[in-house]
């Protein structure tokens, strides 16, 4: 979901970083203030964006012959709500835009509302409404975190479309075309991000009883909420 | 449970395994990124773009496997000491109520 240095145009870059840009500065307040309220979630806090940093730094193989990795983002989201994640994904995707020239810093904005913005808030929404639906928690993890990474590729092929409007085809053609490049490599990668998750999580539920108590996850079902 | 995330666990390593096998069949496989791939599309529709903007330092390839190296155990690191930290919590817990008993 990397756009490389410079495969956007200066203008498209320039909005997306004006529009990732309030994200990022709204995260860093969030952030600050959980670590001022609920300074026993930090560790957690740590782990989950560590979780993104390791996920993505992980190239995996897909059936298509080509290789993609996920994104990692969705734990964190379901866990500290998806504000929280402009911030560690903003640093994961700067550190591979300085050091590993993946990505890049005219891009960064745009990579950022992909993979730190629209990918979290898809996975936090698909949680709740989970929820809402009563499914089992497992199945609402799952999908959560396997959804929110494909939005991020989805939405990168959405910035590239707008960006690069097919001749013949517009950008109708333009967006079918780059889901095609992603959607098939990206989809057996979002399935193994939706496993780990569910085993995360899982793990946290029975050993981080406290932070998880803290943060009030797991959201109530809307049943629970709705019995006398 | 334990065994649920077991069964969880085979079945993403048996997907990852099961992607390069059926991934390398396919001719012209290389695994080549889909981040790369999608470039490349770009090319096919504008062929007269040029980026505009270079990367403010590429690490030779070796470093550059050393760097992605370095990131994954970066964050595998502090997960892993994560879960170890809690896990180890909650046995000493554990064995504080049973000496109490």
């Amino acid at each position: 979901m990397h756009i490389t240095e410079g495969f956007l145009p200066p203008l498209h870059a320039a909005a997306w970083t004006a529009v990732s840009l309030p994200f990022i500065i709204a995260s860093a307040w969030r952030v600050n203030r959980l670590m001022r309220d609920q300074p026993q979630t930090k560790l957690l806090l740590a782990a989950s964006g560590a979780f993104a940093f390791v996920i993505s730094a992980l190239k995996l193989p897909s059936l298509t012959g080509s290789c993609s990795h996920a994104t990692g983002t969705g734990l964190g989201a379901i866990l500290f709500g998806p504000s929280v994640m402009a911030l560690l994904g903003t640093i994961v995707l700067a550190f591979q835009a300085l050091l590993l020239a993946h990505g890049g810093i005219t891009t960064l904005g745009a990579n950022v509302f992909s993979m730190a913005v629209a990918g979290p808030w898809v996975a936090y929404a698909v949680l709740r409404g989970s929820r809402w639906l009563n499914t089992p928690l497992a199945a609402g993890v799952f999908l959560a975190a396997m959804l929110g990474d494909l939005t991020t590729y989805t939405v990168t092929a959405g910035q590239l479309a707008l960006a690069f409007p097919d001749p013949a085809s517009g950008m109708v053609g333009s967006f079918i075309k780059f889901v095609g490049v992603f959607a098939p490599t990206q989809l057996p990668l979002a399935v193994v991000e939706g496993l780990l998750t569910v085993v995360i999580v899982d793990f946290l539920r029975e050993y981080s009883g406290d932070e998880l108590r803290s943060l009030e996850f797991p959201p109530e079902t809307f049943a629970a909420e709705a019995r006398p | 449970m334990k065994a649920r995330n077991g069964g969880l666990l085979v079945l993403a390593v048996a997907l990852v395994i099961g992607s390069v096998l059926v991934g390398s069949r396919r001719e012209g496989a290389e695994f080549a990124g889909s981040d790369g791939r999608a470039m490349e599309a770009v090319a096919t529709i504008q062929p007269d773009y040029r980026p505009w903007f270079g990367f403010v330092w590429e690490p030779p390839p070796e470093i550059a496997s050393g760097l992605f190296a370095l990131q994954a155990a970066l964050g595998a690191g502090i997960v892993g000491y994560y879960l170890g930290f809690k896990r180890g919590q909650a046995q000493g817990r554990r064995s504080r109520t049973d000496a109490g008993d």
